[in-house]
Order: C-alpha cells, then structure tokens, then sequence
C-alpha cells in the first residue's frame, strides 16, 4: 500500500514539474523585444510615453519586452549588447543621439531587427520612425490665435533644433492663419527637461504680455506656472490637462503604441525581416493615429473654451468664413485622411525676413520638413541657426 | 511699464528661486564652516522634494511636507557624515555618491508619484523667503557672536585645537553636515511644494550644485549668502527675460565664473576672513598632522 502511494505520489510530482515547464517553454518562444530609452520612464514625457506604448505593446501582442532607462546618448552599444545577450531580437532605440550607435550595432548582429526613432539612417536591419507633431502643433495655434487678447502667443523651446523649429512654425502659421496681428514670442530653454528653467521663461513671457502658451519641454511648469496667473496653454506630449483644468485649452498627444504594434505585428507575420528594413521608415501623423489633439485622451477640446471658439470667425481661402471651432474640425478632417486634403506647410509661404520658403501650390517633402530651419512670420525672438 | 516696475519684478522673480538656493547655501555653509564638504546637496535637495510632495500630497498640509523633508534631509546628510567623519573617507567622493543615490532614490520611490498636481500648495513668494532672510541672520549672529560659533569655526579651521579644548570634533561636524541636511531637505521641499507643486524626476535640475557654488561665492558668510542667493537667482530668470539680446548660455554661467573669480581674488588678495575653513574637506584623526 505505501509503495502504491509512493509511486503515485512520485509520477504526480513528475506530472507537476513537466505542467510547470509548459508555461516556462512557451515564454521562452515569445519573441524578445528591447527599448533604449534615454531618460527615465518618470519623466513625464517623451521616454514615459514610449514606455506606456511598451506596456501596450505587451498586453496587446504575445510578445515579451525588455528595457533600459536613462541611456547616454552616444554610449547606446553597449546596451544594445546586453539586450542582444539578453535574447531581444527586436530592438527599439528612441532618442536621435542613439542615431550612430545603432547603426554601427545593427551592423554587428545583421540578425537582429532594429528600429531607431526621429532618425534618417537607414540598413537592411534598420528601420526608422517617427510620431510627429507638425499638424497638431498648427491646430493648436488655430485656437490660440483666436483665444490670445494681447495679440501675444508664448512659446517655450528647449533647442533650437530643426524639430523644435518645424512645430514652432507650425504653430506660428496656425496663429497667423486666425489672427493675423499676433505675434509668437520665443524663449529657448537649451535643454529638454528642466522644470526651474521653464518656469521663468514663462515668467519672463508673462512679464512681455503674452497670455496663451504653448511649449516643447517635458514637464507641465508651464502649463502651472501660467495658470496662476489665470492665463491659457496648451498642453505638450503627456495628458497634462488636470494640472490647470481651467486653463488648458488643448494639447498635443502621442501614441507611439501604434507605430510600434503595426511594426511589430508584421514582424510577427514574418512581413518585416533582418533583410527588408532599407526602405522602412514610419512618419506617422494624425490620419494614422499616432498623434492626437487634446490635453486628454478623447478630449480635444476642454469643453470651457468651445463657446468662445464658436463665437471667433475666420475668413479662410478654400472654406470661406466660419468659426475657429468649425475651422480645426474641417481641418482635422482634411488632416485625417490618407492622403491628407489640407498640409499647414502649403504654399506659398514665406519666412520673417521675406525670403519665399515654400512656393505655390508645394508642400514640403518629409526630408525639408525635418531639415527646417527657418522662422515662419510672426515669431518674434532669438532664433539661432537662422538661415 | 516703468523701469522701476521691470527691475522689482526681476528681483521678485530673483528671490523665488533664491529662496531654496539660500536655504541649501546656509546649510552647506555650516557643514563647510565645520570642515565637512557635502557635495550631496542635489541629492539631499531632490529626496526632500519627493517626499515633501509625497507627505504634502497624502496628507493635504505642505508645511508638514517641508517638516519630513527636514527629517529626510538630514538622515541623507547623517550617511555622508558616517562615512566622511567616522569612517574618514574622502569628503568629495561620498558626497559625489550621496547626490548620485538621492537621484536614483527619489526616482525609484516617485514612480507613480508624477503626473499629479499638489492638491494644496503653498504660495511661492509666502512664510520661506523671508523666514530663510531671518535664519540667515540668525546663523550669522550663531557663527560670530556666540560660544558655539566659536566652536564651530574652530573644529573647521584647527580641529585639533578644538580636541585639545576637549570639543567633541566627530560630534560637531556630525551636527553641522545633519543640519545642512536638513536645510538642503527644505530647500528640495520648497521646489516640489511652492516654487512648482509637483513631482517629477530629476526636478531639483542641478540647483544643488548652484547651492555649493554658492557657499563659496559668499566666502562661507551667512549674510552674504543673502546677496548672492538673490544675486543668483535674479541672473537665472535674466538669463530668460534678456534671451532676445543675450543668449542665455552666459548668464545662466555666471553663478559658477563668479565662483571661480571669488575663490581666485581670495587666494591672491583676499583677507583670511574671506577664504575657506583650512581644514576643509580634510577628516580628522587624533594625533595625526
């Protein structure tokens, strides 16, 4: 009897272990994915978003994902190594300083997939892409041309860098397009987290008149620091509207989560390989979702400010005279579709010192987009690099 | 608007961030003035910040914020005083490793702390300003006009003669680095409850190491420490306000090229008054030169 019980006892254990290495081998068959972040995933900002698209990623696709936070640009190699060890087979590296390092890896594991984010090179393993924020930046600056009563929009930098610049003038165009009388004044913040300096530049905005803000740094200072003295913003890459729910109008949003479940889902299809990447490279904008106006998920507009847009006429070329509130639903329409009905970079436009930038009936190709560097009119303010 | 109006707003805008640099400066000013470099400030300064958020936020009272933020300051400053005094290693690299853990720490701890507003800040410009003039004033008198600030500069200045007076030279810069703790813990507290009442990672943005700066700049003087704080923080918000004729590279240098002049004028020209405690950044061992 007890060796009966033993031997069940004995095939039972054996049943367990082997239930127990199910799981175990199937996880092991999950295709490993890497990201390269480089800040922290509480920044509350760019690297935070990529990381909230990661976590998506990985309720949504059998997938297993890996991560390295707070990675120096220009010492990427050296993680990229420790997640290939690590048995990632996808990489993701999101900041545009990563650029080189991860050319030069890509060469050194031609069997890993790789993916660089806001970059232009390109390899049979490596892919680019790109959520951008141009056309968001320009509906943004429709409603602030109509809400500013000083004639005076703010906006916040960190570098005077052909991204930064693009979204500026994108806003500014908006602005003018609204209220041709205002002017877009900038300050530079020469760096892409820090909330002490952000909070006077927009203190030194408030002091100059402006009252609308917009801005590129990734902490709400801006949106707070105006609101105390009741003044309007617009909110930048993270849902930042409970930080002044009475002041924020709108904002822009980012959901990398699409770019990277359509990659890697036709990685998982076996359509994306380590040998078809040359030509890959996402600019994905608001008709593929990637980016969305609001302060908010699903809120485009704070519901506060909807009666004085409505109230704001503007006469416009193609739809006539309308409300500013009708302009930004028309043109988030023609922005929607693929391809798109309306660019904010139409022609013809010039730049503040006159010289004609775009000609007309042009837009500008994906390559003069992120290589800008001129100031569109109106932006008053030191512009370095200035053409 | 008037000249006289534009340059009382840029002092007004000078004295907000200038209050959590001359509470950090006060306190490193009299860890140094007891021989002890901390070069912890940034991270004694951003662990208070979190948990001054933390505290504030769970419990709804931002002074009661700054109170833990004291006690955390100086428990971070009671580790670099262990190693730095007890243990006598080197000053400059645990106060190097104490700024490094702090960041790490408080970013570990505050995830999921960020992205929230505080639900009830304290006005920036209310009690720490001008309480910060008033502990200045106060540390100043301390230092130069009492007993114990005669203790204090001794163990900096000639530890060994303060052990020959039989001062407890290990119990005085274990009390002067805790105390800068917990002042560089406020100053952390201040940024995270008033000058911007929320959380992020890395806020402090290197403001600890205008703090240390700073102590030098004002030749470790309490009262002078008032002049420069206000002096610094006015070229930050300038370094902004003047962007359109000056690039802000300069001016946001200034703090450290006028550091490095101080420290240059008092080793050439100075009066001893004007430099740094001799025994400065060295530990203390009995009997040994």
């Amino acid at each position: 009897m007890r060796g009966h019980v033993s031997r069940w006892l004995t095939s039972a254990v054996v049943i367990a272990v082997l239930l127990a290495f199910i799981p175990m081998g199937y996880a092991q068959q999950k295709l490993k994915v890497g990201f390269i972040y480089v800040g922290p995933i509480g920044d509350y900002g760019w690297t935070n978003a990529h990381d909230v698209a990661r976590r998506l990623v990985e309720q949504q696709l059998p997938v297993e994902t890996l991560y390295v936070e707070s990675v120096p640009e220009g010492r990427v190699e050296p993680f990229i190594d420790r997640l290939v060890a690590q048995g990632a087979k996808v990489i993701f590296t999101t900041s545009f300083g990563f650029m080189d390092g991860t050319v030069a890896a890509a060469q050194r594991y031609p069997n890993v997939i790789f993916a660089h984010a806001s970059g232009f090179k390109r390899a049979r393993n490596l892919a680019t892409y790109m959520a951008d924020f141009y056309q968001v930046y320009y509906l943004n600056g429709l409603m602030a041309g109509a809400l500013t009563k000083t004639n005076k929009v703010g906006y916040v930098g960190a570098f005077p860098i052909p991204e930064v610049k693009r979204h500026l003038d994108a806003y500014a165009l908006g602005v003018r397009a609204v209220n041709p009388q205002a002017t877009i004044q900038v300050r530079w913040l020469q760096d892409w987290f820090s909330p002490p300096k952000a909070k006077e530049a927009t203190q030194a905005l408030i002091a100059d008149g402006v009252d609308v803000f917009a801005f590129t740094e990734d902490s709400p200072t801006v949106i707070q620091e105006s609101a105390k003295k009741n003044l309007l913003s617009f909110a930048h890459y993270s849902p930042m509207y409970k930080f002044a729910p009475k002041q924020v109008v709108s904002g822009e949003l980012v959901h990398w989560e699409t770019i990277y479940l359509d990659f890697l889902r036709k990685v998982l299809a076996g359509k994306y390989s380590a040998d078809n990447l040359q030509n890959v490279d996402y600019w994905w904008l608001l008709a593929e979702k990637a980016v969305e106006v609001g302060a908010e998920p699903g809120m485009m507009i704070n519901p506060l400010f909807v009666s004085r847009l409505k109230a704001a006429t503007v006469k416009t070329e193609d739809l006539g005279t309308l409300s500013v509130y009708d302009l930004v639903q028309k043109r988030i329409a023609q922005m929607s579709k693929n391809p798109v009905a309306f660019d904010p970079f139409a022609g013809p436009i010039k730049d503040r010192k006159g010289v004609l930038r775009v000609p007309a009936g042009q837009t500008l190709t994906v390559a003069e987009l992120t290589s800008m560097e001129w100031a569109a009119s109106g932006v008053v303010g030191p512009w370095p690099g200035e053409p | 608007m008037g000249v006289v109006d534009w340059i009382l707003g840029v002092l007004v805008r000078g004295m907000a961030l200038g209050t959590p640099l001359l509470w950090g400066a006060l306190g490193e000013i009299y860890a140094e003035r007891a021989g002890v470099v901390n070069l912890g400030v940034e991270g004694m300064m951003i662990l208070g910040a979190f948990f001054a958020f933390a505290a504030a936020q769970v419990t709804g009272h931002p002074g009661l914020g700054l109170l833990v933020a004291a006690v955390i300051g100086g428990m971070a400053a009671l580790l670099h005083a262990f190693v730095s005094v007890t243990l006598r290693a080197n000053q400059f690299v645990s106060g190097l490793a104490l700024s490094m853990l702090g960041l790490g720490l408080a970013g570990l701890l505050g995830r999921g702390w960020e992205g929230f507003p505080l639900s009830n800040p304290l006005p920036e410009l209310s009690i720490l300003p001008p309480l910060g003039v008033l502990l200045a004033v106060a540390l100043w008198a301390l230092l130069y006009h009492t007993r114990w600030g005669i203790i204090l500069r001794t163990v900096g200045e000639s530890p060994a003669a303060a052990d020959a007076m039989g001062i407890d030279v290990a119990l005085v810069r274990y009390l002067a680095v805790v105390f800068g703790g917990m002042l560089a813990g406020v100053a952390g507290g201040f940024l995270s409850v008033a000058y911007r009442p929320s959380w992020t990672e890395g806020m402090t943005g290197g403001i600890g190491w205008i703090v240390v700066a700073l102590a030098i700049f004002a030749s470790w003087d309490p009262l002078r420490a008032i002049g420069a704080a206000l002096l610094f923080g006015t070229l930050f918000h300038l370094s902004f306000r003047l962007q359109a004729w000056i690039p802000p590279e300069p001016l946001q240098m200034m703090p450290f090229a006028f550091t490095i002049l101080v420290l240059a004028i008092a080793a050439r020209w100075g009066a001893r008054a004007w430099q740094a405690p001799a025994a400065l950044g060295l530990p203390y061992l009995r009997g040994e030169r």
